[in-house]
């Protein structure tokens, strides 16, 4: 044993490994090791191990978790960190290490790139020169689509088929557009035009089952539209209105729900009913689209720029006026609101997304050029730091767990390639 | 002569051998007597006196004996005073021939006398209160001998000393009671000299007794004469018989016996008293008939002689019938005279049982006591005999005088209270000793130097050169020692030493404690965004009342939008001139940024926010409002109204305002109508009130105070701040006049900002300080911060938080907390929090603007470094 060889001046405690992944498992005996010892250290351990009780033959890197935290330092110190008995046997989770994401292409805008959706293979984006722009992953440009007269500041995809696909873009000219693009064709139409803030948009958020998304903006207003084809569930009232538009194509709110104080920053569905938001007045409220109230308020001490909710670990994470990732758990009642902060970044956090498949990870773009992967589990530090941009971090998206998405000020999206691993 | 001599004798024997009644008296009238004959020049009275033939002593004896009748009068028993008048008158009527001359004499007197006896009265009124305490003495003897009588007549006895003494003395005094004297001596001389004319025999000899002793042996015989009833009752009351002046020897017995014979009874020579010859019916009416004292004549029963009544007793006896006092001179109704005391005594004479609390022992005192004896256990108090011992033990003890007292306690000194002692002086150290170690000696050098300092020997580092003996026999006395004790002694005595309160004030001490910047979050701490976009220097910011776009304007001649939040600039809006001053309309329904460049004022729609309102703004501004107002040409030559056309209106520019000189500021009134804009070179045009809505502008000042820096609208009130140089002035501008002026004491005031509340306005100067004031509290500055370092350029408070910002030349931007509390009662609490410095010099100068986020506790700075930047 590679324990055995350590000379026993150092205090030793017991540790056994586990596993979820079964592919890697080890034989679960405890084994004792000097207290000093570091993650490469057990990282060999565990493949001395698996190379005899399996046939993996090469060197696989694992991360280790211990108390459901990621090792980082020595054991000692993570030990008295967590105020763990050394008296037990410690029991020492290892995962296999999430591969690092390689930048894969850099897709150059002419102004900011502000928004950025990925649905599939598509990546849509929303530029400061009031244009939104289609490009596959593979970093081909598709498609330019003038419309708006201000800014875009959020973009989000709606339905998507071999051949045609609906999505909406919300910009600062008041208005969100849900357009239809032929993909054989190529061709875009806008569909509606929505309108109703009264001052610039901000966020927009689809729900699950793509009939209704949510708005938010500069007005303080949360407004919640229908996605559907106008000619589809068309009834008496909004023909009336189309009559009386100009295009035919306005689409009024199905409902405004006001409650902020200032700027909503960030929206997001998570339930079929259920809307989260984010604001500038330090809140995060939590709405219920039916029935058009406030169901939950989390308060916080800043300003709320972005926020994301998983439906995997059920919980939002935030990005706010200050360095700090703020993971909210908003079922809580009692206790501290914010679980865990993240602090790695420098400069104000813009936006943050969660991985649509892994309930621990996820990403953020900051004012300090950085997009960094985060696992929940380690609030220290950030698994990678996607470097890249040259200016501010504006936009991101994980939504095709292979790309990871970024949108900055220095006119570019970038696109990571992030190697899933299956668990 | 010879008779006289005989008289004493006989006198002597009689006071010797029977009275003791006088046995008291001798002495006083002895001592009387010596007096009078020590004093014989002075016995006036008395020689003449003896020239009646009479002894001097006897006269005295009688002068005691006539008073008494008088005194008797005063005070006396009311029986004995009739039986007196009874008796005295027998012996007066024994010489009825002289009897005239006597009465003849007496009328005479009587009217002097009655002058006299007042006075006499008056004096034995004031002697009355001493004559009790001197009766006292005789009653005590007197009552041993059960005489009550006798203590009677002791008393007028003594008080007859007492006024014979008085009366001697008085004879000396006055004349006129000299003359009422002998009247009243003379009467009865003249009684006792018809006496011995008349009888020549020792009958004349026992009357004269009965003249002398008138009262007692008559009250004897009086009272034998009286009821044998009262005889017997009286017989063994009065029996005084062993003391009495007797002439008739018989004793006290019915004096019927001898109603057979012709003698009455005998005299002291044991002769026969003959019966006196009792005239027949027919002489005894023609008596009556003749005599005109017959029906005052009574027969003395023991002598058998008539006694004619005086005037005085007769007096006495009507006014006896008349149930009067018997004396004339008793004051019934004269104030009190308590002969015996009203208080209760001793041993009351009472009746009644005692009361049963008398028998009880008293609480409070129980009470009282318990608390001495516990006092005394517990040894508070100490009784009489252990104060006596310990005394006693300290005397025995003996006394030690503490030699050495002084030596180690302060001396208890007179009128010094707080003495404080001398200063020790340093104990002689090795260089002082006979025998110093060599390194102690000088060396030629240290002597060189020692010389040196010759003329200013206070600076040598010893007043003296070591010197080494070899022993202490070889050390010589020391030279200065005299005069070193002296001048010791004038440096003790003529520099008075006082004590010296030294206060230790920790520097900490004297600083306000602050609360930590840490509880006083939230502020701006870092810097989150740079706005980097204009080509030179950024004079002014201002920012979106909603808080999503900030304006900012310089030296590169453009306008240029900012989002806060991605610091995009958004639009750029050539000025055509260096932009001084931006600020943002604030009123939220018109989307208009003020703008001064050059000498113009730009009125800017930057097309940012809502649509709504900026379509709003447009069509509002496009249309002229027209006025038939004539504007002055006062107004007319300092501004005019332009309404923007061509490139203008596509820039966004809605109205310009053609200034006649360099505009530096241009501030909006809180309403969002009114602005106002300053030209420093002006003059008495500096300021401009200029209203949006009709287009027209006022010249609120006729005159120029100064040269105006900048002004500013009060937040709630009609006010206006126009700061000058030095002074900040304070106008209303509906009452159009003055209201108050700050003085702020600075040379150069930059800039100046407002509290939301409007209480409490910052100002900034160029000479480095920053001076808050209190409206409410003094037109000067509350409290004057110098954070800076250079001239400070802007100032800003924050509309929510208790924030206030500066910047300044040194780059500095410092936050500070700025709480104003709505309790007039307590000031505004005032703490620098950070110094934030990010920006870069350009050409000396830092910061040129503040301003906070409208809502965020952001703060942002221009710089002359052509950025913007957003401290969170």
């Amino acid at each position: 044993m590679a324990s055995a060889t350590i000379n026993n001046s150092t205090p030793q405690v017991q540790i056994k490994f586990l596993t979820k992944q079964e592919q890697y498992a080890v034989p679960d005996f405890p084994l004792s090791v000097h207290t000093s010892i570091v993650p490469n250290e057990l990282n060999t351990l565990v493949n001395e191990l698996l190379k005899e009780s399996t046939d993996v033959k090469n060197n696989i890197e694992f991360d280790f978790l211990v108390c459901s935290q990621f090792l980082r330092t020595s054991l000692s110190e993570h030990i008295l960190e967590k105020n763990i008995s050394t008296e037990e046997v410690i029991i020492v989770e290892y995962v296999e290490k999430y591969p690092p994401p390689e930048p894969q292409d850099c897709l150059i805008h002419d102004d900011w790139v502000s928004a950025v959706a990925v649905c599939e293979k598509w990546i849509l984006t929303g530029c400061y020169d009031n244009t939104l722009h289609i490009w596959t992953s593979k970093g081909k440009h598709h498609l330019v689509i003038p419309g708006h007269t201000s800014p875009i500041k959020a973009v989000a995809w709606i339905s998507l088929t071999s051949d045609m696909a609906t999505f909406v873009s919300a910009s600062q000219d008041q208005t969100a557009i849900i357009w239809d693009w032929n993909i054989i064709k190529n061709s875009v139409d806008c569909i509606h035009v929505c309108r109703g803030h009264e001052r610039g948009l901000e966020a927009v958020n689809v729900n699950y089952d793509k009939t209704v998304m949510a708005t938010g903006g500069w007005d303080t207003m949360l407004k919640i539209w229908s996605t559907a084809n106008q000619d589809e569930n068309e009834d008496g009232e909004s023909a009336s209105k189309r009559l009386k538009s100009e295009h035919g194509k306005t689409r009024i709110p199905k409902r405004t729900m006001k409650g902020h104080k200032e700027a909503i920053s960030g929206v997001v569905w998570s339930d079929k009913t259920e809307i989260i938001t984010s604001s500038w007045d330090h809140t995060i409220k939590i709405w219920d689209s039916e029935l058009g109230g406030i169901k939950h308020e989390l308060a916080g001490n800043k300003s709320f720029f972005d926020l994301d909710y998983s439906t995997l670990s059920r919980t939002v994470i935030t990005a706010s006026a200050d360095r700090h990732i703020r993971l909210y758990d908003p079922r809580s009642t009692e206790g501290t609101l914010v679980k865990t902060i993240f602090t790695s970044h420098t400069q104000w956090v813009q936006s943050v997304r969660w991985s649509p498949v892994d309930e621990n990870l996820f990403i953020s773009g900051a004012y300090d050029n950085e997009m960094k992967l985060w696992d929940t589990r380690s609030p220290k530090a950030p698994l990678f730091d996607l470097s890249g941009h040259e200016d501010k971090v504006l936009c991101c998206n994980w939504s095709n767990p292979k790309f990871m998405v970024s949108g900055g000020a220095d006119n570019t999206v970038r696109i990571f390639k992030s190697k899933h691993i299956v668990r | 002569m010879k008779n006289q001599r005989k008289i004493v004798k006989r006198k002597l024997n009689n006071t010797l051998t029977e009275n003791n009644v006088k046995k008291e008296e001798p002495d006083s009238t002895k001592s009387i007597f010596e007096e009078e004959s020590d004093s014989g020049a002075e016995d006036l009275l008395s020689t003449e006196v003896n020239n009646n033939d009479e002894s001097s002593d006897e006269e005295v004896n009688e002068n005691e004996d006539v008073p008494v009748s008088d005194t008797e009068q005063d005070q006396i028993v009311f029986e004995s005073d009739d039986e007196e008048s009874d008796l005295s008158f027998e012996t007066d009527s024994d010489d009825l021939g002289l009897d005239y001359s006597e009465s003849d004499e007496e009328s005479i007197s009587l009217n002097e006398s009655s002058d006299e006896s007042k006075d006499e009265n008056l004096e034995k009124k004031s002697k009355n209160f001493n004559i009790p305490t001197t009766s006292k003495d005789n009653v005590s003897e007197k009552l041993k001998r059960n005489e009550s009588s006798k203590t009677n007549i002791n008393i007028k006895n003594t008080s007859d000393t007492l006024q014979t003494k008085k009366q001697s003395k008085k004879q000396k005094k006055t004349n006129k009671i000299n003359k009422s004297d002998e009247l009243n001596i003379g009467e009865v001389q003249k009684d006792k000299v018809q006496n011995k004319k008349n009888l020549k025999s020792d009958i004349e000899k026992s009357k004269r007794k009965d003249t002398k002793n008138n009262t007692e042996s008559n009250i004897n015989n009086e009272n034998n004469d009286k009821t044998i009833a009262d005889q017997e009752v009286d017989e063994y009351e009065y029996d005084s018989s062993d003391e009495e002046d007797i002439r008739n020897t018989v004793g006290n017995i019915p004096m019927k016996w001898y109603d057979e014979y012709d003698h009455i009874g005998y005299n002291w020579d044991g002769k026969k008293i003959i019966k006196p010859q009792k005239g027949d019916q027919l002489d005894n009416f023609l008596k009556r008939m003749e005599d005109p004292d017959f029906w005052r004549t009574i027969k003395d029963p023991q002598t058998g002689q008539d006694v004619v009544l005086s005037e005085a007793d007769i007096d006495l006896i009507t006014r006896i019938q008349k149930r009067k006092i018997p004396d004339i001179t008793f004051d019934e109704y004269g104030p009190w005279i308590e002969w015996f005391t009203s208080e209760v005594m001793k041993t009351p004479l009472r009746k009644f049982p005692e009361h049963k609390r008398s028998f009880l022992p008293s609480k409070p005192e129980a009470r009282k006591v318990s608390k001495l004896v516990h006092a005394l256990k517990m040894g508070w108090i100490k009784s009489t005999a252990e104060l006596k011992k310990e005394r006693e033990q300290k005397t025995n003890e003996p006394q030690f005088y503490m030699l050495w007292q002084s030596d180690d306690q302060a001396e208890e000194m007179r009128r010094i209270h707080k003495h404080i002692p001398a200063p020790k002086r340093h104990l002689p150290g090795h260089a002082e000793s006979y025998n110093p170690p060599p390194e102690y000696l000088f060396d030629n050098k240290e002597l060189k130097e020692w010389n040196k300092l010759q003329t200013t020997p206070w600076k040598r580092k010893l007043h003296f050169i070591p010197q080494k003996y070899n022993s202490l026999r070889e050390v010589p006395a020391y030279p200065k020692y005299v005069k070193e004790r002296f001048q010791r002694c004038l440096d003790l005595y003529l520099c008075p030493r006082a004590l010296k309160m030294r206060l230790t004030i920790e520097p900490e001490a004297l600083v306000p404690q602050l609360p930590s910047p840490k509880d006083l979050q939230p502020f701006p701490t870092t810097m989150s965004m740079v706005f980097k976009g204009h080509a030179d220097m950024v004079r002014s910011i201002t920012a979106e009342p909603m808080g999503q776009y900030i304006a900012s304007g310089g030296d590169d001649m453009n306008l240029k939008i900012w989002e806060i939040a991605t610091g995009r600039c958004i639009k750029t809006i050539p000025c055509g001139g260096i932009i001084r001053s931006v600020a943002w309309c604030p009123n939220q329904s018109l989307s208009l940024i003020a703008v001064a460049a050059e000498k113009k004022v730009l009125l800017i729609n930057p097309d940012v926010g809502d649509h709504l309102i900026t379509n709003k703004t447009n069509q509002l501004l496009e249309i002229i409002p027209q006025s038939d107002v004539i504007v002055s040409e006062r107004v007319k030559t300092a501004v005019q109204w332009e309404q923007a056309e061509g490139d203008y209106w596509t820039n966004g520019i809605r109205i310009i305002l053609n200034h006649f000189k360099i505009v530096k500021q241009v501030t909006w009134h809180g309403k969002g109508d009114y602005f106002a804009t300053v030209m420093p070179d002006g003059q008495n045009r500096s300021v401009l009130i200029n209203q949006l809505s009709k287009r027209r502008s006022q010249l609120p000042f006729t005159r120029s105070k100064g040269l105006i820096q900048c002004v500013l609208f009060h937040p709630i009130r009609p006010y206006l701040f126009v700061a000058t140089q030095r002074n900040v002035r304070i106008y209303d501008l509906i009452k159009q006049e003055m209201i108050k002026k700050l003085l702020s004491n600075s040379q150069w005031i930059s800039s100046m900002a407002i509290h939301p509340g409007g209480d409490n306005i910052l100002v900034g100067t160029y000479d480095r300080k920053m001076l808050w004031f209190d409206l409410d509290l003094s037109t000067k500055p509350y409290q004057t911060l110098r954070l800076h370092g250079t001239g400070v350029r802007g100032v800003a408070f924050h509309k929510r938080y208790p924030l206030f910002a500066s910047g300044a030349d040194d780059r500095g931007l410092i936050v500070s907390h700025g709480m104003v509390y709505n309790d007039l009662l307590q000031n505004a609490l005032i703490v620098p929090l950070k110094r934030l410095c990010n920006h870069e010099s350009y050409n000396d100068f830092g910061i040129l603007d503040v301003m906070f986020h409208p809502i965020q506790p952001w703060v942002f700075s221009a710089g002359a470094d052509s950025t913007i930047r957003m401290y969170t």
